[in-house]
């Protein structure tokens, strides 16, 4: 089996890399793609799911708003002073910081997901990485074996990608 | 005005990079000089603060009946300015609002650095502020717990989610800006950004979670930005106090929150742009869409005022109509005229597209907004304590230096932390402008086409 090699192309739009990406999946090759903006369209393209971001979040709101009840509750009946005639443990007041805390541990939650599932943070470049990159161009880098190279290559020319440099794996 | 600068009509991804990264050069001495001034008022009013914890509140103007006075109105004031940052950050974002992109990250700054100067003053207005801690649950040795049925512990949950909601969605969004910074950095600040950026490098799947975050926080602060304004009216509308205890108050206060706050984004945005030579990156679009929204909820504010007195007239309660006839005749009702003239009439001149575009006029107009929703909290608050139900009681409160500097301080703490910022991280988001740079590009014609 010949060694594997990075094949790294970059592009200067986001419509050539969206093909790119589409011609890459339908020849079932590994690659990453790197971009200086969001892209709906080739995340959609490469992953089948949404992020699992959304369940940190979930379980982080649940939790915030859980432990608001238990805090308030557990708190007024520790320090049971009827007050204006009221329960000692009066919902309708709680539920405000029941949403509180929900907003602040689902938030809290949202950042710890992106940052922890992305790998961040990290002071190691991935493979591939090219500091324009982040600015004013995107990028694919194909992992394969060093025979594919000209296919893929060739693939990537075709979809427009402008600068083909080459790596080891 | 406009058509003497240069403008680039057809920008690239490499020519926004350009102009946002123009503006974190090393900055020269008048910025300092600015930084010094500000550092300066800051410091007067820390001073004087001290002073304050040593001689007691007695140094202000306070005393029965007005207990409430220039400090929590300073509080509400800087909390209804945090307002806009989230509305334009999450509440324009969930609906795909175009012209959000030049101008959010001023926004969200603002509105992180207007809640941590608002949370200073409950803390200020404490005749022993060491004794703050004793709003945080926690078991202690006094077996006390904070009432969780009182407005003000609600305040604290609710400011305190606000600041480290917005700090986080700011901290978010400028991750990939600050990646992209780090890139043309050198020196301190290269390891500045490389840290502040987490080693960000925009691959798939960094931004796959990352817009699922960034989705799901504008979804969580959306309502959140309703729920904290409409907290901070309780603390008032849960008193028997007539001119406080009002159903009205919840979206009276938000709605004049997001007046303030984008008013303030102005204040900010038009001479930043003309410093920084940001003119085409914050477009004449930009500003138009702002001042909408100015008119918009200045509209709001003028109804909910009229209801506010018609809801006096149709109660015939004696107390309350008192309560407002000193309002709008009594010592200080100068006050509650300015706040009609600066919150009603003045923001009526938006209705002409012209105003709407011209930078000078704009900022005129939102310096008098600010002045007038500050007139609007003293009004509420002090005003509805000096006239309460006891007229042997009612009592005026005059200002001391001690209440005015620190107010002088809180302005000049906030603008010291935003022109640090300015300088130091992207104040522009370079991210959103070239993902809708198809919309910047339209803005920038017919920005132009109008002007000329």
């Amino acid at each position: 089996m010949s060694p594997e090699v990075e094949l790294v192309g970059a592009f200067t739009n986001e419509e050539s890399l969206l093909g790119c990406v589409e011609r890459l999946r339908q020849a079932r090759a590994r690659f990453r793609v790197y971009s200086p903006i969001p892209m709906p369209h080739v995340n959609a393209a490469i992953y089948q799911r949404p992020s699992f971001v959304r369940w940190w979040v979930l379980l982080g709101g649940i939790t915030g708003a859980v432990s608001a009840f238990v805090l308030t509750i557990g708190t007024s009946l520790e320090w049971n002073l009827v007050a204006g005639g009221k329960p000692i443990a009066s919902l309708p007041p709680y539920i405000i910081i029941a949403f509180e805390m929900m907003v602040l541990f689902g938030g809290i939650s949202a950042v710890l997901g992106w940052i922890l599932l992305s790998n961040l943070p990290t002071f190691e470049p991935l493979s591939g990485y090219r500091s324009r990159f982040t600015a004013d161009e995107f990028g694919v880098v194909v992992r394969c074996a060093e025979d594919e190279t000209p296919r893929l290559e060739s693939m990537l020319r075709e979809a427009g990608a402008q600068d083909i440099s080459r790596e080891a794996a | 005005m406009a058509a003497a600068v240069d403008i680039n009509l057809e920008p690239t991804y490499a020519d926004i990079d350009r102009s946002a990264r123009a503006i974190l050069a090393p900055p020269g001495y008048k910025y300092w000089i600015w930084i010094g001034f500000l550092l300066t008022l800051t410091l007067t009013a820390g001073g004087l603060w001290t002073n304050q914890i040593y001689n007691g509140l007695q140094v202000t103007g306070m005393g029965n009946p007005v207990m409430w006075a220039v400090y929590i109105t300073n509080f509400v004031f800087w909390v209804g300015i945090a307002h806009s940052g989230t509305l334009i950050s999450a509440i324009l974002y969930l609906f795909r609002t175009r012209w959000r992109t030049g101008v959010y990250r001023v926004a969200e700054t603002m509105t992180v650095f207007a809640v941590a100067t608002a949370g200073l003053f409950p803390i200020i207005h404490l005749g022993r502020p060491w004794f703050f801690y004793w709003l945080v649950p926690y078991p202690n040795e006094r077996f006390l717990q904070p009432d969780f049925r009182s407005p003000l512990v609600w305040d604290f949950f609710a400011i305190s989610t606000y600041l480290t909601i917005s700090t986080l969605f700011l901290f978010t969004g400028l991750v990939p800006d600050v990646a992209n910074a780090r890139e043309a950095a050198t020196g301190w600040r290269k390891t500045f950004y490389s840290i502040v950026a987490l080693g960000w490098q925009g691959s798939d799947r960094q931004w796959r979670n990352f817009s699922m975050a960034y989705l799901l926080m504008a979804g969580l602060a959306t309502p959140l930005v309703l729920s904290v304004h409409s907290v901070v009216s309780w603390d008032f509308a849960m008193a028997q106090l007539p001119g406080w205890h009002s159903t009205i108050f919840a979206p009276y206060f938000v709605a004049g929150a997001i007046f303030s706050g984008v008013a303030m984004v102005l204040t900010l945005l038009i001479p930043m742009r003309w410093i920084m030579g940001l003119e085409d990156l914050v477009t004449p679009w930009h500003l138009d869409n702002c001042a909408k929204v100015i008119l918009l909820t200045s509209l709001i504010i003028s109804y909910a005022y009229i209801v506010e007195s018609f809801m006096t007239w149709y109660s015939k309660d004696p107390i309350e109509m008192m309560t407002f006839h000193m309002r709008y005749f009594g010592p200080w009702g100068w006050m509650y005229w300015v706040m009609v003239a600066c919150n009603c009439v003045i923001p009526l001149c938006l209705f002409s597209p012209r105003i709407r575009v011209s930078p000078v006029l704009l900022f005129m107009i939102s310096i008098s907004v600010n002045i007038g929703m500050w007139f609007e909290r003293f009004v509420i608050i002090a005003g509805s304590l000096a006239v309460n139900f006891e007229p042997s009681t009612w009592r005026f409160w005059h200002p001391s230096v001690t209440e005015v500097m620190i107010t002088i301080g809180s302005f000049s703490w906030f603008l010291m932390l935003f022109s640090l910022f300015a300088r130091y991280l992207p104040i522009v988001s370079m991210t959103e402008l070239k993902e809708g740079i198809s919309w910047l590009k339209q803005a920038l014609r017919q920005g132009y086409d109008e002007a000329a």
